[in-house]
This record gives structure tokens, sequence and C-alpha cells, in this order.
């Protein structure tokens, strides 16, 4: 029962994936990610990571893909000749490289000796646990990154509005003085 | 469903995102691509955490660093994306924005 949850969700996923490389229109590609996202969750589920899952859903789908689709349909002309085809020459080149690419980290997996499992059965990661975690000052606990990650989004993001921001003063002073001159040439003529 | 079946899945994952980067001419296109290249990394992490780990709980805090870094990342990435689409006015094809070339 387990293996087919896996493997139907492995196929959705991979499917999911390929069709947001592929596709051409931008947001069609958007929503296949949104798709592949929610079949990771599923993953995560089955692998006994609730709180992954439901951090996967709020974060990437919640967040990232909706900011995403509202930035595709900000910028990108939908509908307009803005749907570049891949070239056959650019498509052959892409799946060499990443068939190779594939090959060589199969190889390297096959190489290095899997950890052995640990003695005791692990118990599953409950949300207790990983917020006790979290939050643990002593050694085990991940305090400190957890700090250093809520300073790197606050930088982010007051970065990103610096970054967004249009610049006012620039065109609000070539406009008039672009006028002006004209004014002076026609009052001189 | 074992850890080489998961590790094979995240690799497919990876090449994907990989060919989605070459092959995309399109400025978001590459950051929808470089997701794809994240999520596999996740399934990585998720599955040595639930097969092999003494402790799964650190194997399923990691992935939420990088969950929050992508999506630091990604908010710089598309401020960069709409500041370049007002100066530029173009239609962000990566072939085409040459101004940040070495």
């Amino acid at each position: 029962m387990e293996n087919t949850i896996f493997y139907g969700l492995a196929g959705v996923l991979i499917v999911m994936s390929i069709l947001t490389v592929s596709v051409q229109n931008l947001l069609h590609a958007a929503i296949s990610l949104i798709g592949s996202f929610f079949a990771t969750a599923a993953l995560y589920i089955v692998f006994q990571m609730e709180f992954v899952a439901l951090a996967q859903i709020m974060i990437y789908i919640g967040g990232i893909v909706i900011f995403m689709v509202i930035t595709i349909l900000l910028t990108a002309q939908l509908g307009a000749r803005n749907l570049f085809p891949k070239t056959p020459l650019q498509r052959s080149w892409g799946l060499t490289v990443c068939a190779l690419l594939f090959a060589v980290l199969w190889w390297v997996a096959k190489q290095g000796d899997a950890p052995t499992p640990g003695a005791t059965a692990p118990e599953p990661a409950t949300l207790a646990a990983i917020g006790h975690r979290l939050l643990a000052a002593d050694g085990t606990g991940f305090l400190v990154p957890f700090e250093v990650i809520s300073l790197l989004l606050l930088t982010a993001l007051v970065g990103a509005v610096v970054v967004a921001r249009r610049d006012p003063e620039p065109e609000a002073a070539e406009t008039p003085s672009a006028e002006q001159a004209l004014r002076r040439e026609e009052e001189t003529s | 469903m074992t850890l080489e079946n998961s590790i094979i899945l995240s690799f497919i994952l990876f090449s994907i995102g990989v060919y989605g980067m070459l092959t995309r001419r399109q400025l978001i296109g590459l950051l929808l691509s470089i997701e794809i290249i994240l999520n596999g990394a996740n399934i990585n992490f998720i599955a040595f955490a639930h097969f092999r780990a003494v402790d799964p709980t650190a194997g399923a805090i990691f992935p939420i660093f990088v969950m929050a870094i992508s999506a630091a990342e990604m908010a710089v990435a598309l401020a960069i994306v709409i500041a370049m689409h007002r100066q530029t006015n173009n239609k962000l094809d990566i072939q085409q924005l040459r101004r940040l070339n070495g």
C-alpha cells in the first residue's frame, strides 16, 4: 500500500516537474509547479514528516508560487509574442547535459556506502519535538541558525523593497525640465 | 519505497531542473527551475532523515531552513525581475539582458 502511494506520487511529481520546465506559457508552468509542490507535500506525509509537509504547503504554495504568479502577471505580457520556443538544438543540448548529470550523480551515489541505520527504531519527528529542538539553547538545538535565518529574511525583504522601488526623483526631474526646455525654445523663437 | 528509490527520485528532479535552466529563455522560467532543483534537494534530506537517521527531528528541521532561504532568494530575485522589467521594458529575454554580463 505504502509502495503504491509512493510510486504514484513520484510519478505525479516527475510529470508535473517536466511540465514546469517544458510548457511555453509561464503561467501554466507556475500552475504545474504548484501541482508538483502538492505532490511533494504528500510525499513528505508518506515519509512521516507532517510538519515539513505543512511548511511546504504554506511557504512554497502559499507564499513563493503565489508571489511568482503575481510577478508573471505583472511583467510577462502573456499572449503577446512572448513565448520563446526552444530550438531543437537547445533541447538536445539540455537533454544531453541533464542525462550526463543524472548518470554522474547516480555513479557517485553508487560508489559511497549508505550509512547504516540507527540501532533503535527512531521515533517519527512530531510537531512538539521539532518545536523544542528548534528553540533549544543547548548543544543539540537550532536556536542560533533560527535567529540568523530570521535576520536574513528581514534583510532580504528590506532589500527586495529597495530594489523594486520606483525611483521618483529622476523621472520627476526629467519630464518637467524637458517640457521647460521646449517652452523656452518656443518662447525664444 | 526504499532509500535508493527516493534518492533516484531526487536525482531525477535535480536533472529536470537543470534541463529547465539550460533551455528556458525567460528570466522567471529560470526561477521556476531553481525551485525544482531545491525541491529535489529537500526530498533527499527528508528521505535520509526518514530511512537512516538516528534523530529524524534534526533531519526534519534542515529542509525548513532551506525553505526559508529559498523564500528570501525568491523575494530578492523577483524584485530584480520587476526592476529589470521597469528599466528595460522588454520581455525579460535572458539573451537580451546583457547589462550584467562580465
